[in-house]
């Protein structure tokens, strides 16, 4: 009688089956992993993970890579809605090549993007030298390096939203005397909330486990440009594996606790628009 | 206030959808663009409205010339098939939408605006939903709020566009009723464009039948049913049967003709055609009963003219049925008691 009342009539059966395998997949291939983490933090004493979670460097870490990340997602979309935009609205020469593009930073090995940018972003290179200011080794450049990686997200949720963008809402609120920037506010925004926000969640994750593009453009100077990844890194390479996991064991909490948070945001603005 | 539309043409591409429109509409009246999808009625709407530009041509609204008038500016009401409400606003906010975009100087105090939004959702029977958002609504009423959107704004005209489309018939019916009170009440210079001849033919005050981007016909409800001009618009407004004969001395003969340029087409409605036990006349026409349909009021009976394989159409009362007592499969004699000749020729298409 239990398991009924979530069994809904379908021409498709397979409840129990798809739910078994999805359980059993989910857990061998993200939970498990992921406790390993706890179970080997597990056998640090608690002054002892305290200490090396709390430690100056780790701690200047977390503020870069969470900052770096948050600003990054904001950039990506700001401009994510505004590429989606032009990619919907408009037709021009090349719009194929500009569609294919912005896939790019998920193919790109993340190496060759840091390298990349690096070279173009110092003091010499070729957009670094007309630059007031530093990019190259600062926290700035990190947050161009995570900005390229989480480009695609919020482009790929926003674009078929505003594909299936009803115009006649548009031209309702035209007619009605609305100006253009007033029927962008009240009409389109919006529409586009709920998928910006997955996209900016999207990229915001991504932006936080990222190491390969970062590590070359950040330079990495204790206190100043390391990122939480790569004081992973570190760690595991001075064999300090218990140090690692702890740190990681915090990073992913908080990851998640965000992730959570920006879910709750979503559904409560999803729900505005779709209780039927 | 009056509408002048003057020799207005609009092209999509190779497809001319409209050819040099001219049309009046008088302050007050409720008009009906009636055609077929594709007749260019709803191209002519939206160039009122101002969401589509005209080619060339000249579009006055009383004696202002609104032809390069942004929709913004052009103060009309539009009600779109598709309702169109905001989605994430409430009724009260759809409605309430056209007050609040206006510029400070212009929008009414937060007060003003509740009292007109209560006041319109009132007139819709929607008082008690103003707080529901459009997707807990159903057809009817997402239509009711849509309307009293656009009436929110006080317009000197409304367009509508298929309003009833995409609901079902007895919601239509009723809706058509209540739009044709709306009108009566506030004599709202109105357009509203349908494929549905019923309807235009119900609620209009003036009819403008549209056919492949022109005019065909305009007039009042009666005369483009009663004295329709052109094949296009018998056929196009009810059922008709067609008739191919010829023309001898203004008299009208029955029966195929070899010789196309003698070739005549006669159109008669159904029930202008009387079924007969006797033959009437030498050259009466002779058809086989082949079904007949007797729910309600009027009996509908499907004929097939012997000898040329078409199938006809004719309506009895019931009384009338009863006592010829037609069978299926039987063969009577059909003489029109009302037509009109049209000669192809200078009809064809």
């Amino acid at each position: 009688m239990r398991v009924k009342r979530w069994k809904k009539h379908s021409i498709l059966p397979g409840f129990g089956l798809s739910l078994g395998f999805t359980t059993l997949y989910v857990s061998l291939l993200v939970l498990l992993p992921l406790a390993m983490i706890f179970v080997n933090t597990a056998s640090m004493s608690w002054a002892g993970f305290w200490a090396a979670v709390t430690e100056p460097r780790v701690l200047a870490s977390y503020r870069l890579s969470f900052g770096a990340s948050f600003a990054a997602a904001c950039i990506n979309v700001v401009f994510g809605v505004l590429i989606a935009w032009v990619l919907v609205r408009y037709s021009f020469p090349g719009k194929r090549i500009i569609d294919g593009l912005v896939d790019l930073p998920f193919a790109l090995p993340t190496a060759v993007a840091g390298i990349a940018l690096t070279t173009l972003y110092t003091e010499t290179g070729w957009v670094g030298q007309f630059l007031p200011f530093k990019v190259a080794f600062t926290p700035i450049g990190i947050i161009i390096a995570l900005t390229f990686i989480g480009l695609p997200f919020v482009v790929r949720m926003v674009q078929p939203v505003l594909q299936n963008f009803d115009q006649e809402t548009e031209e309702a609120s035209a007619i009605l005397g609305a100006g253009r920037l007033q029927t962008f506010w009240k009409v389109i925004v919006p529409e586009i909330i709920p998928a910006a926000l997955t996209g900016f969640a999207l990229a915001f994750a991504r932006a936080l486990g990222e190491y390969g593009s970062v590590v070359f453009i950040a330079g990495n100077m204790p206190m100043k440009t390391e990122i939480t990844p790569l004081m992973i890194m570190t760690k595991l390479e001075q064999y300090d594996y218990e140090g690692a996991t702890a740190i990681a064991a915090v990073m992913l909490i908080i990851s998640f606790v965000l992730l959570l948070f920006i879910n709750g945001v979503q559904w409560w603005t999803n729900r505005k628009y779709t209780h039927s | 206030m009056s509408i002048q539309i003057k020799e207005v043409s609009k092209t999509f591409g190779s497809f001319q959808a409209l050819k040099n429109i001219n049309l009046d509409i008088q302050t007050g009246e409720l008009v009906a663009l009636l055609g077929p999808s594709g007749s260019g009625k709803t191209s002519l709407l939206r160039i009122i409205a101002g969401l589509e530009e005209a080619d060339n041509g000249v579009i006055l609204f009383g004696n202002e010339e609104m032809t390069h008038i942004r929709t913004t500016e052009r103060k009309v009401g539009f009600v779109f098939q598709h309702y169109a409400l905001f989605k994430h606003m409430t009724v009260f906010d759809n409605v309430a939408y056209g007050l609040k975009v206006r510029s400070k100087r212009e929008r009414p105090s937060k007060k003003d605006i509740k009292r007109k939004v209560t006041e319109l959702l009132s007139l819709v029977k929607l008082e008690s939903f103003a707080d529901r958002y459009p997707s807990q609504l159903s057809g009817g009423q997402r239509q009711r709020v849509a309307l009293a959107r656009a009436l929110a704004v006080e317009p000197k005209v409304l367009l509508l566009d298929e309003p009833f489309g995409a609901l079902d018939a007895k919601v239509r019916k009723e809706l058509r009723r209540w739009l044709r009170r709306l009108h009566d009440e506030f004599h709202i210079t109105s357009i509203f464009v349908t494929h549905d001849q019923e309807e235009a033919l119900d609620v209009a005050d003036r009819i403008v039948v549209m056919n492949e981007g022109r005019i065909e016909q305009i007039g009042s409800p009666e005369e483009v049913y009663e004295q329709p001009n052109s094949p296009f618009v018998y056929d196009f407004l009810g059922n008709v049967n067609v008739f191919h004969g010829r023309l001898e001395n203004g008299k009208w003969r029955n029966g195929d003709q070899s010789d196309a340029e003698q070739q005549a087409l006669a159109y008669v409605r159904p029930h202008d055609l009387v079924i007969e036990r006797e033959k009437p006349t030498e050259d009466a026409v002779q058809a086989r009963v082949m079904h007949v349909h007797a729910v309600g009021r009027t009996v509908h009976i499907e004929l097939k003219e012997e000898g040329a394989e078409r199938f006809l159409e004719a309506e009895l009362p019931k009384e009338q049925y009863r006592e010829l007592d037609l069978q299926t499969g039987e063969t009577v004699f059909i003489r029109p008691n009302q037509l009109k000749v049209f000669i192809p020729a200078d009809y064809s298409i």
